[in-house]
Protein backbone atom coordinates (compact mmCIF):
# COMPACT_ATOMS: atom_id res chain seq x y z
CA UNK A 1 0.00 0.00 0.00
CA UNK A 2 2.66 2.48 1.06
CA UNK A 3 4.91 1.48 -1.82
CA UNK A 4 2.07 1.79 -4.32
CA UNK A 5 1.27 5.26 -3.00
CA UNK A 6 4.91 6.30 -3.31
CA UNK A 7 5.22 4.91 -6.84
CA UNK A 8 2.04 6.70 -7.87
CA UNK A 9 3.10 10.04 -6.40
CA UNK A 10 6.54 9.74 -7.96
CA UNK A 11 5.01 9.05 -11.37
CA UNK A 12 2.72 12.05 -11.04
CA UNK A 13 5.63 14.24 -9.94
CA UNK A 14 7.71 13.20 -12.95
CA UNK A 15 4.88 13.69 -15.44
CA UNK A 16 3.34 16.82 -13.92
CA UNK A 17 5.49 19.50 -15.53
CA UNK A 18 5.55 18.13 -19.11
CA UNK A 19 1.81 17.42 -18.94
CA UNK A 20 1.02 20.89 -17.64
CA UNK A 21 3.18 22.47 -20.35
CA UNK A 22 1.51 20.46 -23.12
CA UNK A 23 -1.99 20.92 -21.74
CA UNK A 24 -1.71 24.66 -21.16
CA UNK A 25 0.01 25.53 -24.40
CA UNK A 26 -2.15 23.05 -26.36
CA UNK A 27 -5.31 24.56 -24.89
CA UNK A 28 -3.98 27.95 -25.88
CA UNK A 29 -3.60 26.81 -29.50
CA UNK A 30 -7.13 25.39 -29.52
CA UNK A 31 -8.45 28.68 -28.16
CA UNK A 32 -6.51 30.47 -30.92
CA UNK A 33 -4.19 32.28 -28.52
CA UNK A 34 -0.97 33.55 -30.09
CA UNK A 35 0.95 31.30 -27.73
CA UNK A 36 4.48 32.45 -28.51
CA UNK A 37 3.72 36.14 -28.26
CA UNK A 38 1.66 35.75 -25.11
CA UNK A 39 4.30 33.52 -23.52
CA UNK A 40 7.02 36.08 -24.12
CA UNK A 41 4.77 38.84 -22.86
CA UNK A 42 4.23 36.99 -19.59
CA UNK A 43 7.81 35.79 -19.26
CA UNK A 44 9.30 39.27 -19.38
CA UNK A 45 8.10 39.88 -15.82
CA UNK A 46 10.36 37.09 -14.59
CA UNK A 47 13.42 39.25 -14.33
CA UNK A 48 11.71 42.11 -12.52
CA UNK A 49 10.07 39.76 -10.01
CA UNK A 50 13.32 37.95 -9.21
CA UNK A 51 15.26 41.18 -8.80
CA UNK A 52 12.52 42.71 -6.64
CA UNK A 53 13.08 39.96 -4.06
CA UNK A 54 16.77 40.72 -3.55
CA UNK A 55 16.59 43.39 -0.79
CA UNK A 56 14.12 41.33 1.23
CA UNK A 57 16.18 38.17 0.86
CA UNK A 58 19.45 39.93 1.74
CA UNK A 59 17.89 41.38 4.91
CA UNK A 60 16.47 38.04 5.98
CA UNK A 61 19.38 35.78 5.11
CA UNK A 62 22.01 38.09 6.68
CA UNK A 63 20.14 38.14 9.99
CA UNK A 64 19.76 34.37 9.92
CA UNK A 65 23.40 33.93 8.93
CA UNK A 66 24.62 36.09 11.83
CA UNK A 67 22.40 34.20 14.25
CA UNK A 68 23.61 30.80 13.02
CA UNK A 69 27.30 31.67 12.97
CA UNK A 70 27.27 33.13 16.50
CA UNK A 71 26.52 29.83 18.20
CA UNK A 72 23.31 31.30 19.66
CA UNK A 73 21.50 28.13 18.64
CA UNK A 74 23.46 26.10 21.23
CA UNK A 75 22.52 28.61 23.90
CA UNK A 76 18.84 28.49 22.94
CA UNK A 77 18.92 24.69 22.95
CA UNK A 78 20.31 24.69 26.50
CA UNK A 79 17.70 27.19 27.69
CA UNK A 80 14.80 25.26 26.19
CA UNK A 81 16.04 21.77 27.17
CA UNK A 82 13.83 21.47 30.31
CA UNK A 83 10.69 22.07 28.23
CA UNK A 84 11.59 19.47 25.61
CA UNK A 85 12.42 16.93 28.30
CA UNK A 86 8.95 17.48 29.68
CA UNK A 87 7.25 16.51 26.40
CA UNK A 88 9.58 13.59 25.71
CA UNK A 89 11.48 15.20 22.88
CA UNK A 90 15.12 14.07 22.58
CA UNK A 91 17.30 17.16 23.24
CA UNK A 92 19.36 16.41 20.10
CA UNK A 93 16.36 17.11 17.87
CA UNK A 94 15.62 20.48 19.49
CA UNK A 95 18.16 22.32 17.36
CA UNK A 96 16.50 20.71 14.32
CA UNK A 97 13.10 22.04 15.39
CA UNK A 98 14.54 25.51 16.00
CA UNK A 99 16.54 25.63 12.79
CA UNK A 100 13.77 24.38 10.48
CA UNK A 101 11.91 27.70 10.10
CA UNK A 102 15.14 29.69 9.81
CA UNK A 103 17.29 27.91 7.30
CA UNK A 104 16.75 25.10 4.81
CA UNK A 105 20.43 24.32 4.38
CA UNK A 106 21.03 24.61 8.13
CA UNK A 107 18.30 22.13 9.03
CA UNK A 108 19.43 19.81 6.24
CA UNK A 109 22.91 19.85 7.80
CA UNK A 110 21.54 19.11 11.28
CA UNK A 111 19.42 16.24 9.94
CA UNK A 112 22.41 14.72 8.14
CA UNK A 113 24.58 15.11 11.25
CA UNK A 114 21.99 13.51 13.54
CA UNK A 115 21.67 10.54 11.20
CA UNK A 116 25.41 10.12 11.01
CA UNK A 117 25.72 10.10 14.80
CA UNK A 118 22.56 8.19 15.81
CA UNK A 119 21.80 6.20 12.64
CA UNK A 120 18.95 6.91 10.21
CA UNK A 121 16.66 4.25 11.66
CA UNK A 122 17.10 5.25 15.30
CA UNK A 123 14.28 7.14 16.96
CA UNK A 124 16.26 10.38 16.72
CA UNK A 125 17.03 9.75 13.04
CA UNK A 126 13.41 9.05 12.15
CA UNK A 127 12.17 12.01 14.19
CA UNK A 128 14.69 14.41 12.68
CA UNK A 129 13.82 13.41 9.11
CA UNK A 130 10.10 13.59 9.87
CA UNK A 131 10.61 17.07 11.29
CA UNK A 132 12.48 18.08 8.17
CA UNK A 133 9.57 16.86 6.02
CA UNK A 134 6.93 18.42 8.29
CA UNK A 135 7.59 22.06 7.64
CA UNK A 136 8.93 24.66 5.28
CA UNK A 137 11.60 27.30 5.79
CA UNK A 138 9.12 29.86 7.05
CA UNK A 139 11.34 32.94 7.07
CA UNK A 140 12.66 32.24 3.59
CA UNK A 141 9.14 31.80 2.22
CA UNK A 142 8.01 35.01 3.94
CA UNK A 143 10.95 37.00 2.56
CA UNK A 144 10.58 35.74 -0.99
CA UNK A 145 6.79 35.86 -1.27
CA UNK A 146 6.27 39.19 0.43
CA UNK A 147 9.38 40.60 -1.21
CA UNK A 148 7.96 39.93 -4.67
CA UNK A 149 5.00 42.25 -3.98
CA UNK A 150 6.95 44.75 -1.87
CA UNK A 151 4.99 44.01 1.29
CA UNK A 152 6.85 45.37 4.29
CA UNK A 153 4.15 45.16 6.94
CA UNK A 154 3.56 41.41 7.16
CA UNK A 155 0.86 41.71 9.90
CA UNK A 156 0.06 38.31 11.41
CA UNK A 157 2.03 36.27 8.86
CA UNK A 158 5.01 35.64 11.18
CA UNK A 159 2.98 34.44 14.18
CA UNK A 160 0.78 32.30 11.94
CA UNK A 161 3.84 30.80 10.24
CA UNK A 162 5.56 30.10 13.56
CA UNK A 163 2.42 28.52 15.01
CA UNK A 164 2.32 26.29 11.92
CA UNK A 165 5.97 25.33 12.53
CA UNK A 166 5.37 24.65 16.22
CA UNK A 167 2.45 22.36 15.46
CA UNK A 168 4.38 20.68 12.65
CA UNK A 169 7.21 19.82 15.06
CA UNK A 170 4.81 18.70 17.81
CA UNK A 171 2.85 16.64 15.28
CA UNK A 172 6.06 14.99 14.08
CA UNK A 173 7.06 14.19 17.68
CA UNK A 174 3.59 12.84 18.49
CA UNK A 175 3.32 10.52 15.48
CA UNK A 176 6.91 9.27 15.80
CA UNK A 177 6.44 8.48 19.47
CA UNK A 178 3.27 6.53 18.72
CA UNK A 179 4.65 4.61 15.74
CA UNK A 180 8.31 4.14 16.67
CA UNK A 181 8.38 4.57 20.45
CA UNK A 182 10.96 6.55 22.34
CA UNK B 1 6.49 41.43 14.49
CA UNK B 2 8.96 40.74 11.71
CA UNK B 3 10.78 43.92 12.75
CA UNK B 4 11.39 42.58 16.25
CA UNK B 5 12.34 39.09 15.12
CA UNK B 6 14.72 40.50 12.55
CA UNK B 7 16.54 42.81 14.95
CA UNK B 8 16.54 40.08 17.63
CA UNK B 9 18.27 37.63 15.30
CA UNK B 10 21.00 40.17 14.58
CA UNK B 11 21.36 41.51 18.13
CA UNK B 12 21.30 38.09 19.82
CA UNK B 13 23.72 36.79 17.20
CA UNK B 14 26.27 39.54 17.80
CA UNK B 15 25.95 39.50 21.61
CA UNK B 16 26.31 35.73 21.79
CA UNK B 17 29.28 35.85 19.42
CA UNK B 18 31.05 38.43 21.59
CA UNK B 19 30.15 36.46 24.70
CA UNK B 20 31.50 33.24 23.24
CA UNK B 21 34.73 34.95 22.22
CA UNK B 22 35.20 36.44 25.69
CA UNK B 23 34.63 32.99 27.21
CA UNK B 24 37.10 31.42 24.77
CA UNK B 25 39.65 34.07 25.72
CA UNK B 26 39.15 33.55 29.47
CA UNK B 27 39.20 29.77 29.28
CA UNK B 28 41.81 29.81 26.53
CA UNK B 29 39.75 27.27 24.56
CA UNK B 30 42.28 27.20 21.75
CA UNK B 31 45.31 26.92 24.08
CA UNK B 32 47.02 29.99 22.67
CA UNK B 33 50.63 30.13 23.83
CA UNK B 34 50.65 26.61 25.29
CA UNK B 35 52.93 24.14 23.50
CA UNK B 36 51.52 20.79 22.37
CA UNK B 37 53.51 17.56 22.53
CA UNK B 38 53.00 14.94 19.88
CA UNK B 39 54.79 12.28 17.88
CA UNK B 40 55.81 13.12 14.35
CA UNK B 41 56.27 10.15 12.04
CA UNK B 42 58.24 10.85 8.91
CA UNK B 43 56.92 9.60 5.56
CA UNK B 44 59.24 11.45 3.29
CA UNK B 45 62.34 13.18 4.54
CA UNK B 46 65.41 14.80 3.15
CA UNK B 47 64.02 16.76 0.28
CA UNK B 48 66.72 19.09 -0.93
CA UNK B 49 69.11 20.07 1.83
CA UNK B 50 67.22 18.15 4.54
CA UNK B 51 65.09 21.14 5.40
CA UNK B 52 61.59 19.72 5.02
CA UNK B 53 59.99 16.64 6.50
CA UNK B 54 56.59 15.42 5.42
CA UNK B 55 54.72 13.08 7.68
CA UNK B 56 52.00 12.70 10.23
CA UNK B 57 51.45 14.22 13.61
CA UNK B 58 50.19 11.41 15.83
CA UNK B 59 48.41 11.87 19.13
CA UNK B 60 46.08 9.61 21.07
CA UNK B 61 42.48 10.77 21.27
CA UNK B 62 42.78 10.96 25.04
CA UNK B 63 45.83 13.20 24.97
CA UNK B 64 44.23 15.47 22.37
CA UNK B 65 40.99 15.77 24.33
CA UNK B 66 42.85 16.40 27.56
CA UNK B 67 45.01 19.10 26.03
CA UNK B 68 42.04 21.05 24.67
CA UNK B 69 39.63 20.09 27.46
CA UNK B 70 37.10 18.65 25.02
CA UNK B 71 35.50 15.28 24.29
CA UNK B 72 35.06 15.44 20.54
CA UNK B 73 38.05 13.46 19.28
CA UNK B 74 36.97 9.83 19.15
CA UNK B 75 39.87 8.11 17.42
CA UNK B 76 43.62 8.57 17.34
CA UNK B 77 44.64 11.83 15.73
CA UNK B 78 46.70 11.26 12.58
CA UNK B 79 47.16 14.68 11.06
CA UNK B 80 49.34 15.17 7.95
CA UNK B 81 52.07 17.67 8.73
CA UNK B 82 55.04 19.35 7.10
CA UNK B 83 57.97 20.58 9.19
CA UNK B 84 60.41 22.95 7.57
CA UNK B 85 63.61 24.29 9.01
CA UNK B 86 64.64 27.78 8.10
CA UNK B 87 68.31 28.69 7.61
CA UNK B 88 68.12 30.66 10.87
CA UNK B 89 67.53 27.38 12.71
CA UNK B 90 63.89 27.97 13.50
CA UNK B 91 61.46 25.26 12.47
CA UNK B 92 57.86 25.77 11.49
CA UNK B 93 55.07 23.24 11.18
CA UNK B 94 52.20 23.35 8.74
CA UNK B 95 49.04 21.28 9.26
CA UNK B 96 46.93 21.16 6.08
CA UNK B 97 43.23 20.79 6.87
CA UNK B 98 41.81 17.61 5.39
CA UNK B 99 39.37 14.80 6.09
CA UNK B 100 41.56 13.32 8.85
CA UNK B 101 41.87 16.62 10.69
CA UNK B 102 40.15 16.66 14.13
CA UNK B 103 37.05 18.87 14.24
CA UNK B 104 38.59 21.13 16.85
CA UNK B 105 41.46 21.99 14.52
CA UNK B 106 39.07 22.43 11.60
CA UNK B 107 37.18 24.95 13.72
CA UNK B 108 40.42 26.74 14.58
CA UNK B 109 41.59 26.84 10.97
CA UNK B 110 38.48 28.78 9.98
CA UNK B 111 39.91 31.81 11.78
CA UNK B 112 43.60 31.08 11.16
CA UNK B 113 45.76 33.23 8.90
CA UNK B 114 45.12 30.87 6.03
CA UNK B 115 41.82 28.97 6.06
CA UNK B 116 43.10 25.68 4.66
CA UNK B 117 45.91 25.15 7.15
CA UNK B 118 47.13 25.73 10.68
CA UNK B 119 50.65 27.09 11.12
CA UNK B 120 52.89 26.77 14.13
CA UNK B 121 56.47 26.84 15.32
CA UNK B 122 58.44 23.81 16.42
CA UNK B 123 60.00 24.44 19.81
CA UNK B 124 61.90 21.19 20.10
CA UNK B 125 62.28 18.02 18.12
CA UNK B 126 63.88 14.79 19.34
CA UNK B 127 64.47 12.31 16.56
CA UNK B 128 64.28 8.65 17.54
CA UNK B 129 67.12 6.22 16.90
CA UNK B 130 65.74 4.87 13.61
CA UNK B 131 65.15 8.38 12.29
CA UNK B 132 61.54 7.55 11.39
CA UNK B 133 59.76 9.36 14.18
CA UNK B 134 60.37 12.12 16.63
CA UNK B 135 58.80 13.76 19.63
CA UNK B 136 57.93 17.35 18.85
CA UNK B 137 56.79 20.29 20.93
CA UNK B 138 54.83 22.66 18.76
CA UNK B 139 53.19 25.99 19.37
CA UNK B 140 50.27 26.66 17.04
CA UNK B 141 49.41 30.15 15.88
CA UNK B 142 47.11 32.02 18.28
CA UNK B 143 43.40 31.72 17.46
CA UNK B 144 41.16 34.58 18.60
CA UNK B 145 37.71 36.09 17.96
CA UNK B 146 36.44 32.92 16.28
CA UNK B 147 32.74 33.72 16.54
CA UNK B 148 32.99 37.41 15.69
CA UNK B 149 34.96 36.58 12.57
CA UNK B 150 32.45 33.85 11.71
CA UNK B 151 29.55 36.28 12.16
CA UNK B 152 31.18 38.85 9.89
CA UNK B 153 31.87 36.21 7.29
CA UNK B 154 28.31 34.86 7.51
CA UNK B 155 26.78 38.30 6.99
CA UNK B 156 28.86 38.83 3.85
CA UNK B 157 28.34 35.29 2.54
CA UNK B 158 24.60 35.30 3.05
CA UNK B 159 24.22 38.67 1.35
CA UNK B 160 25.69 37.21 -1.81
CA UNK B 161 23.77 33.95 -1.35
CA UNK B 162 20.56 36.00 -1.40
CA UNK B 163 21.51 37.49 -4.75
CA UNK B 164 22.51 34.08 -6.12
CA UNK B 165 19.12 32.64 -5.13
CA UNK B 166 17.24 35.54 -6.70
CA UNK B 167 19.26 35.43 -9.92
CA UNK B 168 18.71 31.66 -10.09
CA UNK B 169 14.98 32.31 -10.01
CA UNK B 170 14.94 34.52 -13.12
CA UNK B 171 14.83 31.80 -15.76
CA UNK B 172 12.36 29.50 -14.06
CA UNK B 173 10.26 32.51 -13.09
CA UNK B 174 10.09 33.65 -16.73
CA UNK B 175 9.12 30.16 -17.91
CA UNK B 176 6.20 29.77 -15.52
CA UNK B 177 4.97 33.32 -15.84
CA UNK B 178 4.91 32.81 -19.62
CA UNK B 179 2.99 29.54 -19.34
CA UNK B 180 0.55 31.05 -16.86
CA UNK B 181 -0.06 33.99 -19.17
CA UNK B 182 -0.96 31.64 -22.01
CA UNK B 183 -3.28 29.67 -19.72
CA UNK B 184 -4.89 32.90 -18.58
CA UNK B 185 -5.51 34.12 -22.13
CA UNK B 186 -6.93 30.73 -23.08
CA UNK B 187 -9.36 30.85 -20.15
CA UNK B 188 -7.92 27.65 -18.72
CA UNK B 189 -7.32 29.00 -15.26
CA UNK B 190 -11.04 29.54 -14.74
CA UNK B 191 -11.60 25.82 -15.36
CA UNK B 192 -8.95 24.89 -12.78
CA UNK B 193 -10.45 27.33 -10.32
CA UNK B 194 -14.06 26.26 -10.67
CA UNK B 195 -13.31 22.72 -9.50
CA UNK B 196 -12.06 23.86 -6.12
CA UNK B 197 -14.35 26.83 -5.58
CA UNK B 198 -16.05 25.38 -2.46
CA UNK B 199 -12.67 25.09 -0.74
CA UNK B 200 -11.10 28.31 -1.92
CA UNK B 201 -14.16 30.41 -1.12
CA UNK B 202 -13.90 29.39 2.52
CA UNK B 203 -10.12 29.82 2.71
CA UNK B 204 -10.00 33.12 0.85
CA UNK B 205 -13.37 34.84 1.28
CA UNK B 206 -11.91 38.20 0.18
CA UNK B 207 -10.83 36.85 -3.21
CA UNK B 208 -13.49 36.50 -5.97
CA UNK B 209 -13.59 32.80 -6.79
CA UNK B 210 -12.91 33.36 -10.51
CA UNK B 211 -9.94 35.64 -9.86
CA UNK B 212 -6.62 34.54 -11.46
CA UNK B 213 -5.08 34.61 -7.97
CA UNK B 214 -7.12 31.55 -7.02
CA UNK B 215 -5.85 29.42 -9.88
CA UNK B 216 -2.26 30.47 -9.24
CA UNK B 217 -2.62 29.57 -5.58
CA UNK B 218 -4.14 26.19 -6.41
CA UNK B 219 -1.33 25.41 -8.83
CA UNK B 220 1.29 26.56 -6.31
CA UNK B 221 -0.13 24.30 -3.61
CA UNK B 222 -0.37 21.38 -6.04
CA UNK B 223 3.23 21.87 -7.16
CA UNK B 224 4.36 22.07 -3.53
CA UNK B 225 2.57 18.86 -2.65
CA UNK B 226 4.24 17.08 -5.55
CA UNK B 227 7.63 18.39 -4.41
CA UNK B 228 8.13 20.46 -7.57
CA UNK B 229 9.73 23.39 -5.78
CA UNK B 230 11.09 24.78 -9.06
CA UNK B 231 7.57 25.27 -10.33
CA UNK B 232 6.01 26.07 -6.96
CA UNK B 233 7.94 29.27 -6.21
CA UNK B 234 7.16 31.04 -9.53
CA UNK B 235 3.49 30.02 -9.27
CA UNK B 236 3.40 31.22 -5.66
CA UNK B 237 4.91 34.56 -6.63
CA UNK B 238 2.40 34.85 -9.45
CA UNK B 239 -0.34 34.22 -6.89
CA UNK B 240 1.08 36.93 -4.62
CA UNK B 241 1.12 39.36 -7.55
CA UNK B 242 -2.51 38.62 -8.31
CA UNK B 243 -3.48 38.88 -4.63
CA UNK B 244 -1.70 42.22 -4.50
CA UNK B 245 -4.03 43.52 -7.22
CA UNK B 246 -6.83 43.12 -4.68
CA UNK B 247 -4.79 44.80 -1.95
CA UNK B 248 -6.41 48.04 -0.75
CA UNK B 249 -3.20 49.11 1.02
CA UNK B 250 -0.06 48.32 -0.95
CA UNK B 251 2.91 47.38 1.19
CA UNK B 252 0.72 45.70 3.81
CA UNK B 253 -0.22 42.02 3.79
CA UNK B 254 -3.89 41.16 3.22
CA UNK B 255 -5.73 38.39 5.04
CA UNK B 256 -5.70 36.24 1.92
CA UNK B 257 -1.92 36.64 1.56
CA UNK B 258 -1.32 35.58 5.15
CA UNK B 259 -3.61 32.55 4.84
CA UNK B 260 -1.91 31.57 1.60
CA UNK B 261 1.54 31.87 3.21
CA UNK B 262 0.38 29.88 6.24
CA UNK B 263 -0.50 27.03 3.87
CA UNK B 264 2.86 27.43 2.18
CA UNK B 265 4.92 27.46 5.36
CA UNK B 266 3.06 24.36 6.50
CA UNK B 267 4.90 22.71 3.63
CA UNK B 268 2.52 19.83 2.94
CA UNK B 269 4.38 17.51 0.62
CA UNK B 270 3.37 14.02 -0.42
CA UNK B 271 6.90 12.65 -0.84
CA UNK B 272 9.57 14.39 1.26
CA UNK B 273 12.22 13.60 -1.35
CA UNK B 274 15.14 15.43 0.31
CA UNK B 275 14.70 13.74 3.67
CA UNK B 276 14.33 10.33 1.99
CA UNK B 277 17.48 10.89 -0.08
CA UNK B 278 19.49 11.83 3.01
CA UNK B 279 18.18 8.77 4.86
CA UNK B 280 19.11 6.52 1.95
CA UNK B 281 22.58 8.06 1.79
CA UNK B 282 23.00 7.47 5.53
CA UNK B 283 22.36 3.76 4.95
CA UNK B 284 18.77 3.47 6.20
CA UNK B 285 17.11 0.08 5.88
CA UNK B 286 13.83 1.79 5.04
CA UNK B 287 14.35 5.37 3.86
CA UNK B 288 10.70 5.84 2.90
CA UNK B 289 9.40 5.07 6.38
CA UNK B 290 8.95 8.78 7.06
CA UNK B 291 6.45 9.42 4.24
CA UNK B 292 3.42 8.85 6.45
CA UNK B 293 4.80 10.61 9.50
CA UNK B 294 5.86 13.62 7.44
CA UNK B 295 2.42 13.96 5.87
CA UNK B 296 0.93 13.83 9.37
CA UNK B 297 3.37 16.44 10.71
CA UNK B 298 2.94 18.76 7.74
CA UNK B 299 -0.84 18.28 7.94
CA UNK B 300 -0.75 19.45 11.58
CA UNK B 301 1.40 22.42 10.56
CA UNK B 302 -0.89 23.43 7.69
CA UNK B 303 -4.12 23.15 9.66
CA UNK B 304 -2.60 25.00 12.64
CA UNK B 305 -1.24 27.71 10.33
CA UNK B 306 -4.56 28.30 8.59
CA UNK B 307 -6.50 28.30 11.86
CA UNK B 308 -3.95 30.69 13.40
CA UNK B 309 -4.13 33.00 10.38
CA UNK B 310 -7.94 33.02 10.50
CA UNK B 311 -8.06 33.69 14.24
CA UNK B 312 -5.30 36.30 14.31
CA UNK B 313 -6.84 38.31 11.48
CA UNK B 314 -9.81 39.04 13.77
CA UNK B 315 -7.65 40.78 16.37
CA UNK B 316 -8.26 44.51 16.23
CA UNK B 317 -4.49 45.08 16.33
CA UNK B 318 -4.04 43.34 12.99
CA UNK B 319 -7.32 44.61 11.54
CA UNK B 320 -6.28 48.21 12.11
CA UNK B 321 -3.08 47.76 10.14
CA UNK B 322 -5.07 47.03 7.02
CA UNK B 323 -7.20 50.16 7.27
CA UNK B 324 -6.21 52.82 4.79
CA UNK B 325 -6.87 55.86 7.00
CA UNK B 326 -7.88 55.02 10.54
CA UNK B 327 -10.56 57.70 10.89
CA UNK B 328 -13.25 57.62 13.60
CA UNK B 329 -16.16 57.98 11.13
CA UNK B 330 -15.09 54.87 9.30
CA UNK B 331 -15.01 52.88 12.51
CA UNK B 332 -18.48 54.12 13.34
CA UNK B 333 -19.96 53.38 9.93
CA UNK B 334 -18.65 49.84 10.16
CA UNK B 335 -20.70 49.36 13.30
Amino acid sequence: MGDLFRALINAVAVLAIPLVLVAFLGWGIIKKVKVYEVFVEGAKDGFATAVRIIPYLVAMLCAIGIFRASGAMDLLTTVLAPITNLIGMPPETLSMALMRPLSGSGSLGIMTELMKVHGPDSFIGVLASTMYGSSETTFYVLAVYFGSVQVKNTRHAVPAGLIADLFGMLGALFICRILFGA
Amino acid sequence: MLNYIWISLIAIGIFVAVGNDVRDEVQNTYRNGIPLEATFTVDRSATGQRTTWEGELVMSAGAFNEFYGIRTAASEVRQPAVISTLPSGESSIMLPIGTSTPDHWKEMAKTATSKDRLMGTVQSMQISADGRSSTVRILLEPIRFVKIKAVTQAALDYASTAVTIAIGLIGIMALWLGVMKVAEEAGLLIVVTRLLTPVTRRLFPDVPSDHPAVSAMIMNIAANMLGLSNAATPLGLKAMEELNKLNPKLGTATNAMVTFLAINTGGLILIPATAIAVRAAAGSANPGIIVGTSIFGAGCATVAGVVAAKLLQRLSYYRKELEITPSPEKEASRG
